[in-house]
């Protein structure tokens, strides 16, 4: 025992190597580094493979994507600003958390502290007031593109129920998140919203009374709503997006027309161990096995580029632009706050939150269609739009002839959605009745 | 003992049976366990049953909207009623009218009686009942709903 040498330790290996004490102390700092980060930059395409796959945060990308991928008007980048306007949100959020207090008696002071003697607390509170509209919007908007494109086809059926599942659950987080601030918008609008809840058949007034955990809106449901708000949703969001991502991947990346990959080599298409920087290591071996229509490397070396840098730099760049827009417009427009609530007098017309009024709007016509059968109709078939339309054909193309009955549909509900909006938040004032804006 | 090759097999099949039932069944009443906990057994809201005051405070021939308790007390010479001003559509405070009541929110309107003359409503306002407690003063059930139409007779 005692004439056994101690195991050399990493530094003191690495100083062995470059030979002395003191370069090893000196060369600590570079020797942590390299542990943690295992791939200078890379400079090779070897390098660009390697690096993204010995990197936690990159890789959940493919080592290489397929140019369409990258093509800006084929994703417009909606899903990544989905993704980032979601980030945004939750750091902003438990900024927010650090000052408020979910109680009738004090939120609404909060908001006012916020207002007046938080350090950019205005900022902060705009920045999340406005990026959970925004998510909304975009969240809508990126399912419009993956409908037109039809990419919710096989082999994408489940992810696009995933992503229905997300919109929900985007709604139902800007729901939840608009009683916090306890003001007269909040109160009434939950007031009515969880009404509206009551109206479904059978279990309606028990998802109401759950939901609120009394029988009107006050502390009991300003509790729940927050819970659900900062900890039950945001949790459930980040699962179903992982899922959402890595599905991306397993489905063989994005959808793409089959003339995109029309320039791939002939019968390539079976699994091969490929090293195409053939440097003897076999590097994308692992990769090789996978089967069905994964993103094959070196299946399609014509069409497809490294993610390091070209999908990176796509993404920063969406990341940079929206981060920016956001900030520009917080800066710029305050986020409301009305009278504190009060029960006994609702503001006239009150009003719910706008991705909601084309459904109050029917609601003011039946309770139990506009607010149950129309929007359940509409989710379901949302839900079941892959397994009804299975035809493969006018993938990968926006507005594809061969989908010409499919995107009309969708764009004539999407179209009336929007209608029923504008008339609900331009066209209705006192009474809900009907009045010109102009 | 020799026993058939099935044997262990179906023996085994029935216990993986067995354990995936229990296992099913512990997370269905895990799940279940999780909206009895939600619901709650006490509520911390109004009570149900309150005293608005003694009949005088309410004179012939008024209809006064109580906007704390959302209900209406109407008097018509020695009778009494109490309309609720939850409006049925969607649960907003519905205000006094010259016909009646209207609702701020959709535009719901009712008559004096609280049955819907126009808008979403799918019902009219309920009447609750109204009693003179032991020591004089109005006693409201929210939870006694009467009939249209149903005074009280001081
Ligand atoms: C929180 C919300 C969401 C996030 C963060 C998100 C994120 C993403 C991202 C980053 C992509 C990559 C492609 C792109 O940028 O377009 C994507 C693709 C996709 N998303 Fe989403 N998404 C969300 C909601 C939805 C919704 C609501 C749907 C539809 C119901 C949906 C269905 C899909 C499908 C099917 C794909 C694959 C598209 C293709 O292969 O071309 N996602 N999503
Ligand atoms: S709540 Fe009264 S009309 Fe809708």
């Amino acid at each position: 025992m005692s004439t056994a040498a101690p195991p050399p330790t990493e530094p003191a290996a690495a100083a062995r190597k470059t030979g002395g004490f003191l370069p090893g102390v000196l060369g600590l700092p570079k020797t942590i580094w390299d542990s943690v980060f295992r791939h200078s930059l890379p400079d090779s395409d070897l390098g660009a493979a390697q690096t993204s796959f010995s990197n936690f945060f990159l890789h959940i990308h493919p080592v290489k994507v397929h140019k369409n991928t990258l093509r800006p008007m084929y994703t417009l980048g909606l899903g990544v600003m989905s993704f980032v306007t979601f980030v945004v949100l939750t750091v902003t959020g438990i900024l927010l958390m650090f000052y408020y207090v979910p109680s009738t008696t004090q939120a609404y002071d909060r908001m006012l502290d916020l207002r007046g003697s938080v350090a950019f607390g205005t900022v902060l509170r705009n920045l999340h007031r406005w990026s959970a509209h925004a998510m909304v919007a975009i969240v809508a908007l990126h399912m419009a593109r993956v409908f037109l494109t039809g990419s919710y086809k096989r082999p994408r059926e489940f992810n696009w129920i995933v992503g229905c599942v997300l919109f929900l659950l985007t709604l139902f987080a800007s729901f939840t998140g608009y009683l916090l601030p306890w003001d007269q918008l909040a109160f009434w609008a939950i007031t009515v919203g969880t009404a509206i809840a009551g109206y479904a058949p059978l279990i309606g007034a028990k998802i109401q009374f759950l939901l609120l955990g009394d029988q009107a809106v006050g502390q009991e449901a300003l509790l729940r709503f927050y819970v659900l708000h900062v900890v039950v949703l945001p949790a459930i969001i980040t699962l179903m997006v992982a899922i959402h991502f890595w599905r991306i991947r397993k489905d063989g990346g994005l959808s793409r027309s089959p003339e995109a990959d029309a320039v791939s080599p002939a019968g390539n298409l079976k699994v091969q161990l490929v090293n195409e920087a053939g440097a003897g290591k076999p590097t994308f071996g692992l990769m090789g096995f996978v089967r069905g229509p994964f993103t094959k490397v070196g299946n399609v070396p014509d069409n497809a580029v490294y993610s390091w840098p070209n999908l990176l730099v796509a993404e920063l760049f969406v990341f940079v632009i929206t981060i920016a827009a956001l900030l520009v417009v917080s800066l710029l427009f305050n986020a409301p706050l009305e009278e504190p609530v009060n029960a006994l007098h609702p503001p006239n017309p009150a009003k719910a939150p706008w991705y909601f009024l084309g459904l109050q709007e029917l609601v003011s016509y039946s309770a139990f269609w506009g607010g149950v059968g129309v929007p359940g109709i509409e989710v379901l078939l949302l839900m079941l739009v892959p397994y009804i339309d299975r035809k493969v054909s006018g993938v990968g193309k926006w507005f594809a002839r061969e989908r010409f009955l499919a995107n009309t549909l969708f764009l004539t509900f999407a179209f009336l959605n929007v209608v029923f909006i504008i008339i609900g938040t331009f066209f209705r004032g006192p009474n809900w009745a009907l009045v010109s804006p102009f | 003992m020799s026993t058939s090759p099935e044997k262990p097999s179906s023996r085994r099949s029935l216990l993986t049976w067995f354990s995936g039932a229990a296992l099913a069944g512990s997370a269905a009443i895990s799940a279940i366990a999780n909206f009895v906990f939600m619901k709650p057994r006490a509520t911390y809201g109004q009570p149900s049953r309150y005293l608005i005051g003694r009949p005088d405070d309410y004179p012939t021939g008024t209809r006064i909207s109580v906007d704390a308790r959302r209900i209406c007390v109407v008097r018509e010479g020695q009778k009494l009623a109490v309309i609720s001003t939850i409006c049925t559509h969607l649960g907003c405070t519905v205000g006094i009218s010259d016909t009646g009541f209207a609702c701020p929110c959709h535009g719901s309107r009712y008559d004096q009686d609280g049955n819907v003359t126009g808008g979403p409503a799918p019902k009219s306002l309920a009447w609750y009942r109204v009693q003179l407690a032991p020591n004089g003063e109005l006693e409201v059930d929210t939870n006694a709903q009467v009939n249209q139409g149903t005074y009280y007779n001081l």
